[in-house]
């Protein structure tokens, strides 16, 4: 069982954004956000749980800044207390901060 | 050891010691003086008590004890999370319009919301939804503005019409004051929490603002009969009117509110300070004479809303009522309630809550359906927990427009009752079921419904 949810765990999954880019992440990745998390979990019978695919209603640069978010949190969220962290502020530009507020709130990430 | 002013010349060259003049070449142990600045020869370092060969023992042993607490707090979130970088963001910016880009084609009101879950709404970022043009204000959490910051709101928001902020603590009489001030086409105010303002400042604020025409507020110990009067005599246009938990409630109250007859459209006196503050008849002679024009009644946890008041209060009085909130008002019996909707002769409800009233069943749920259930948009028996099956299989047969449904403690609804709802209620947007437990996992999902409180749900 253990093995079967590791591997699935290292599927991928696709996330589409409005203007037509799609985005290739790890399940595990996509998992960091709560709403994913509900979205692709295979006993709700959404179409995303057995498609992969996860239609996000934003633009793709607020996707991106999404993705790159959710690898950011699953490379460093079980850190040890001593390891250095780096900072991901300086990676969010002021001129999407808005869009991106809105985005995070409703993927809970 | 100790903290170097001057950084330690290279190992190998001369160096004078503060101490006693001397030259001596540095080398690797060579140690500051203490205070600085300068360096020591090894006899004066030796002799003013920090030996570099010295081995120190004691901090060794404590290093391990040290390690085991970090261990054990290992797991401790130290992620920010996004939402929470953006609004730094969002701060550090927040004068730079240029760099925020263009506010207006983003939905502020999302914003807000977003501020608020986290509880980051302060004087810093509050001024992204100031604006002179600004008619309309709707703060979700401004825990975090201190009275300096809500004075500052009303003076960068002049042309404030409806302002609503939730969660208003802090806002006290100077705040009060100058909003008597301040805000002068103000026509509807609603605060949660505005506990500190004392009378004689809500007495000035209500003095100042004549057009007001709604008044809404939740929450004050202080608000007494003499602002109820005050707010009265200078406000003869209030169409809303919201005391909701307010200590001092009393019959007195209702003897002002008498004279707004005829213009008010929505009262809500719930959650008095003591839930026998109203009387029996004190209820029914205000319903008597500003029923005709009422949209909206909630008077939810008065131990003195009897089958009596709904005879002779709502029943000849409140016709037009559209929204009826009664909730934990446990005097109502089954039978009246139940004859109260099959005689009553008003227009149907399109939002009705009657939650936490324990003795109502399935009686009053038949009949309040017969009444209403073709304009029922809102529906809450939350706590009617002898409703039987057949019952709540008539819910979803009779009020096709259900938007929004709890049924929470009902212990006959189950997957199938779900199932009737998702079938014949196409415009459901909310389904609550808090202590029902034969709604299961497996029970039927809708896109779009929400459906909260299922006992057996994971949690992931």
């Amino acid at each position: 069982m253990q093995a079967e949810e590791q591997d699935k765990m290292n599927e991928w999954v696709r996330l589409t954004s409005t203007d037509g880019y799609d985005f290739l992440v790890k399940r595990k990745v996509a998992m960091g956000s709560g709403t994913l998390r509900n979205s692709l979990s295979a006993e709700s019978s959404f179409s995303e749980a057995l498609s992969n695919t996860c239609h996000i209603n934003e633009r793709a640069v607020i996707v991106e800044k999404l993705c790159e978010y959710l690898s950011y949190k699953s490379l460093y969220d079980g850190a040890k207390k001593n390891e250095e962290i780096p900072d991901f502020q300086d990676r969010v530009q002021p001129e999407i901060s808005l869009e991106l507020l809105v985005a995070a709130d409703y993927y809970d990430v | 050891m100790w903290r170097d002013d001057i950084p330690k010349p290279p190992v190998g060259s001369f160096e004078n010691c503060v101490r006693c003049q001397k030259q001596f070449t540095v080398t690797k142990y060579t140690v500051a003086a203490n205070p600085p600045p300068g360096y020591l020869c090894h006899p004066c370092a030796k002799s003013s008590g920090s030996d570099p060969f010295k081995k120190p023992a004691a901090p060794r042993k404590r290093k391990p004890a040290a390690d085991k607490r970090k261990v054990e707090s290992y797991d401790e979130r130290r992620l920010p999370s996004l939402a929470a970088i953006c609004i730094q963001v969002i701060s550090k910016h927040i004068d730079d319009v240029e760099a925020l880009g263009d506010i207006g084609s983003m939905n502020l009101d999302e914003i807000a919301k977003a501020l608020a879950k986290n509880r980051s709404l302060n004087a810093e970022n509050a001024p992204l939804f100031y604006s002179i043009e600004n008619e309309r204000l709707v703060m979700y959490d401004v825990t975090n503005l201190t009275p300096p910051a809500l004075c500052a709101l009303a003076s960068l928001n002049p042309n404030l019409t409806n302002l609503r902020l939730d969660y208003c603590g802090h806002m006290d009489d100077t705040v009060a004051n100058a909003w008597a001030n301040s805000l002068p086409n103000l026509k509807r105010v609603e605060l949660l929490g505005p506990f500190l303002v004392r009378a004689p400042a809500w007495q000035a604020f209500f003095r100042a603002h004549p057009g007001l025409e709604g008044f809404l507020i939740t929450q004050s110990p202080r608000f007494d009969i003499e602002s109820m009067r005050v707010l009265v005599q200078s406000c003869p246009n209030l169409r809303e009117l919201r005391l909701k938990e307010v200590g001092q409630l009393s019959d007195e109250f209702l003897e002002e509110i008498k004279s707004l007859a005829g213009k008010l459209t929505y009262i809500d006196l719930s959650y008095p300070g003591n839930p026998e503050a109203l009387s029996e008849q004190g209820l029914i002679d205000l319903l008597a004479m500003i029923g005709s024009s009422l949209d909206h009644l909630d008077l939810s946890g008065h131990s003195s809303v009897t089958d009596g008041v709904l005879f002779r209060g709502v029943k000849p009085h409140a016709t037009t009522l559209k929204s009826l909130v009664l909730a934990n008002t446990t005097e109502m019996t089954d039978a009246g309630v139940a004859e109260f909707f099959s005689t009553w002769q008003g227009k149907p409800l399109s939002k009705v809550d009657m939650s936490r009233n324990h003795q109502l069943a399935d009686a009053s749920l038949d009949a309040l359906l017969k009444h209403s259930g073709t304009e029922l948009t809102e529906l809450n028996i939350n706590g009617w927990k002898d409703v039987s099956e057949g019952s709540l299989k008539a819910i979803p047969k009779h009020a096709p427009l259900l938007r929004k449904l709890d049924v929470g403690f009902c212990r006959a609804a189950d997957d199938f009752f779900i199932k009737d709802i998702f079938e014949r209620c196409p415009e459901v947007q909310e389904i609550k079921v808090w202590g029902c437990p034969r709604v299961t996992e497996h029970c039927p999902r809708k896109r779009g419904v929400n459906i909260f409180g299922i006992e057996t749900a994971q949690i992931f």
